[in-house]
């Protein structure tokens, strides 16, 4: 019998494994993908071999890479970017941690009170979160992000903008600033030479602006891996969690067993009471019991459990209710070099509380032909679905492919673009959801269906879109754009929230306040599926994090009967030399 | 299951360059005689299956050179050639081909039935058909009635490439011959962003069409799951035109030469850090306060 169990070691559950951990509790972490233990033997810097969507080292699929990814229904032009393994989409997140408006949160009741999604607001008020987040900012850590050639570029269309620059880590109004983010600033040679030699660690240290954050961070070079610059949960929570007893009085390191694919929760009474997983190298099928489950599969994959495991679902609600950010890119065209494949993959962004957010955004080639051809508004100059907006930018939305696309990539041209995302204030809508496909089962069961309705979205959250197309555009003219493309993207549930949310209306949410589930007892879940909605339009992982963080504080209290920290301890950072020089005696 | 009338069977590999393909292969690449003995239908499955990869393939560089076109044959055909070498040269065509067969999961018993419907779709799209059906005709329908009763795998190469090939066929009847085993390559590049269009709407016949054909509780999802289709071969053809795929060694896990795309680019992505930083925002490294 353990005392925990987690159900996947992605953007939120190693947080939860290293908080309990800490507190000498005995945490079993189980990851349906890998771990890739040894980046320099496992990883490279190349798009394919690393981004291939059905292939590429992150993907969606077992740990065995000559096998099939897994079958996901998505029944609309779309792509679900999940990804399997150990820190799950963070290793190829870009690390952006801002925290969300406080408009989201209960009892908040500044004037623009009404410009969010009222109807679905987190259960407890912002100013609940902020030691949370105070402790994950701390953790990880998250600080200011250096710029490079393309922020400069970026920062200058800000400030043709009207909006002042925000220097506070809570949002307030319309503002731009360098983002927070959880990448080790860098120190040394790095960021100032290509030159291998130099950039070694401890010689260079932090970020070397390579440019490859969508291919997993493994910089500097012989850094150890709690150093390594970007701080994905490979790199700072799952560390921190195997290594609990060396740097923590009284923790219990915790066991992690990766290819084990969760397909059954266990129940008894009411209440959780262990897992089973199936092997995939020997298609064996194991079961441990537990004192509480955690779940943290993500948003796609802890609904489908929920189904496949029988588990009550009273109002309807697990699956419903997911959130995309409903985001679309915007691209200008440079005349000059603007660094778009060098550096932090996004250093600099605005905020538009009650519309959303934009961020700068770099992309090697490959992934930048991908990201231009992801429109639902056909192809540029051929047709338009129905759609192709027109505004302020250049001619109709659409897909640049063909002649368009070779002229605008060729001798550097990818390196004249500047990558403008939008992420959109979008509202918690029942019919985009996750639900059973009726599609065959695979080894681990029924698949699930992720249903995301592009042009069907309420018309706050289409005007929202609209608004903040706008502005980046007025952004990218106000940097020297000498044309302005905007994509149009269609569904990539990238940003995907709260699909088993947590509410204050229980007819409306599936998780109580402390983000255990309302029908089964011992049961909670710590990603972003249990975000309550899609936080106003900023990055989710941090405030998953600090509300796993939470989480992790209310599970050890109303299970264990502990004691709360957070208010009256002080986090250790996940760069902790005695991290390092454990991971270092374990071969990790 | 119902097993289609033959034929529609037949249309379809008229209509979808499958007459062509495995005239092609049945003539040349085996090695057979004109005076031999003709094969028995379990051999021509045998000589069915390469040769509808073939058409697949075919289908994919056509594709490959609609997203880049380059200094190739399709990007010439399709009326768009340029100077420099493409997505054809970059083996974008394979990386799709090898995509869907090998790592997409695609159940069969959507593989399946989604075939037999396109069958019977493309024998009732109204598309003419060649004055003179070959002989050859009647085994290659044997062949493939087989193929689609049987136990074996129905790639989803090819399941993609007869769809566009039926689209193309759709746009431009004159597409069922001529150059090229795949009617989607034979189409001009503006034609074959009308056989994409036709896929992509929202209210598109051909889906319906295709609905109606699907059994329980296949029918309705079949046209989400087309757009997807769709969708994806254009997004994952665009990212392989830039890749190092071609040139890759995996026993090293390096490259051997420098990708079409890196060419065409500038790009270099094998350095482990760049001299790009210019310092902090006005100077500020830390963001302080709650507010």
């Amino acid at each position: 019998m353990r005392d925990v169990i987690v159900v996947g070691a992605g953007g939120g559950g190693p947080v939860i494994a290293k908080e309990l951990a800490e507190r000498g509790l005995d945490v079993l972490l189980l990851e349906a993908g890998p771990r890739h233990a040894r980046p320099r033997e496992e990883w490279t810097h190349y798009e394919n071999d690393a981004n291939h969507p059905l292939t590429g080292f992150f993907r969606f699929g077992p740990a065995d890479r000559a096998k099939s990814a897994w079958f996901r229904e998505t029944p609309q032009s779309s792509f679900v970017m999940q990804l399997s393994g150990v820190g799950g989409t963070t290793q190829h997140y870009f690390a952006n941690s801002p925290r969300a408006y406080p408009g989201v949160f209960s009892g908040y009741s500044g004037p623009d009170a009404g410009a969010y999604d009222t109807r679905h607001r987190f259960p407890f008020p912002y100013a609940e979160l902020v030691p949370y987040y105070e402790w994950v900012e701390a953790t990880l850590p998250v600080q200011t992000a250096a710029m490079g050639a393309k922020e400069e570029v970026y920062f200058q269309g800000c400030e043709t903008l009207g909006i002042p620059v925000q220097t506070a880590l809570t949002t307030t109004g319309d503002s731009y600033r360098p983002q927070q983010n959880a990448i080790l600033q860098p120190g040394g040679h790095a960021g100032r030479t290509a030159d291998p030699r130099l950039l070694v660690f401890p010689r260079s240290t932090g970020c070397t602006f390579c440019g490859h954050c969508s291919q997993g961070c493994m910089q500097p070079v012989h850094a150890p891996r709690n150093q390594f610059a970007k701080r994905s949960t490979d790199n700072s929570y799952v560390p921190m969690a195997l290594t609990a007893d060396a740097w923590s009085p009284g923790g219990r390191a915790a066991e992690l067993i990766t290819d084990a694919f969760v397909t059954r929760i266990h129940t008894e009474a009411g209440a959780a009471t262990g897992v089973t997983w199936r092997t995939g190298a020997t298609g064996d099928s194991h079961r441990e019991d537990a004192r509480a489950v955690v779940l943290s599969g993500g948003c796609t994959e802890n609904p489908r459990l929920w189904h496949n495991s029988g588990l009550p679902d009273p109002n309807g609600w697990v699956g419903r209710g997911l959130t995309d950010h409903h985001l679309d890119f915007v691209v200008g065209v440079f005349d000059h070099d603007v660094g778009n494949s060098r550096g932090p993959g996004s250093a600099a962004r605005c905020d538009f509380p009650g519309r959303g957010a934009l961020e700068q955004t770099g992309f090697p080639p490959a992934l930048q032909a991908l990201i231009l051809s992801t429109s639902d508004s056909g192809i540029r100059g051929a047709y338009t679905n129905g759609r192709g907006p027109r505004g302020p930018w250049d001619g109709p939305a659409g897909r640049v492919l063909g002649p368009q696309l070779a002229d605008l990539m060729q001798d550097g041209g990818h390196d004249r673009l500047l990558n403008v995302l939008v992420l959109t204030d979008d509202d918690v809508e029942p019919d985009n959801r996750v639900l059973p496909s009726v599609f065959p089962a695979d080894a681990h069961g029924p698949v699930p269906k992720v249903e995301v309705h592009h042009r069907r979205r309420s018309a706050r959250t289409l005007a929202n879109r609209e608004f903040l197309a706008r502005k980046a555009t007025a952004l990218l003219r106000g940097a020297g754009a000498r044309t302005v493309l905007r994509v149009d993207m269609f569904p990539v549930p990238l940003h995907v929230q709260s699909s088993l949310r947590t509410g204050l209306d229980p007819r409306t949410s599936v998780l109580d306040a402390d983000c255990r589930s309302r029908a089964v007892d011992r049961l909670y879940v710590a990603d972003n599926s249990a975000l309550a909605n899609s936080l106003g339009g900023p990055n989710p992982t941090l405030t998953t994090q600090a509300l796993a963080t939470r989480t992790a504080e209310r599970v050890f209290t109303r299970v264990f009967g502990g004691d709360p920290w957070v208010r009256t301890g002080a986090p250790v950072v996940s760069t902790d030399v005695r991290v390092s020089r454990r991971l270092a005696e374990l071969g990790l | 299951m119902t097993e289609p009338p033959s034929l529609p069977r037949r249309a379809f590999l008229a209509r979808t360059g499958g007459l062509g393909a495995a005239g092609a292969g049945l003539a040349g690449g085996h090695g057979r005689a004109a005076a031999a003995p003709m094969p028995g239908v379990e051999e021509l499955i045998g000589l069915v299956r390469p040769v509808l990869a073939q058409l697949a393939l075919d289908t994919f560089r056509g594709l490959a050179a609609f997203a880049l076109p380059g200094d190739d044959a399709y990007s010439r055909a399709q009326g768009t050639p340029r100077g420099r070498a493409g997505g054809v040269t970059a083996e974008a065509g394979e990386l799709v081909e090898a995509s869907l067969d090998r790592f997409v999961p695609f159940p069969q018993e959507v593989a399946r039935p989604l075939t037999m419907a396109l069958v019977t779709a493309t024998a009732e799209a109204g598309i003419e058909l060649p004055r003179h059906l070959p002989s050859e005709l009647g085994r290659l329908d044997a062949a493939l009635r087989l193929l689609l009763r049987g136990d074996e795998k129905i790639p989803l190469s090819l399941v993609a490439a007869v769809l566009l090939g039926l689209l193309a066929a759709q746009v431009n009847p004159a597409a069922t011959g001529g150059p090229f085993l795949s009617p989607f390559s034979r189409l001009s590049y503006r034609d074959k962003a009308r056989a994409f269009e036709l896929l992509e709407h929202t209210d598109s016949d051909l889906v319906a069409l295709l609905d109606t054909h699907l059994p329980q509780p296949l029918r309705g999802s079949v046209s989400g799951l087309l757009k997807y289709l769709g969708s994806g071969l254009l997004s994952l053809v665009a990212f392989g035109c830039f890749t190092e795929h071609a040139v890759w060694d995996a026993a090293r896990r390096d490259i051997t030469a420098l990708p079409v795309g890196w060419r065409l680019t500038g790009y270099d992505g094998r350095t482990d850090g760049l001299d790009d930083l210019k310092g902090y925002y006005q100077g500020r490294k830390e963001a302080v306060g709650r507010a």
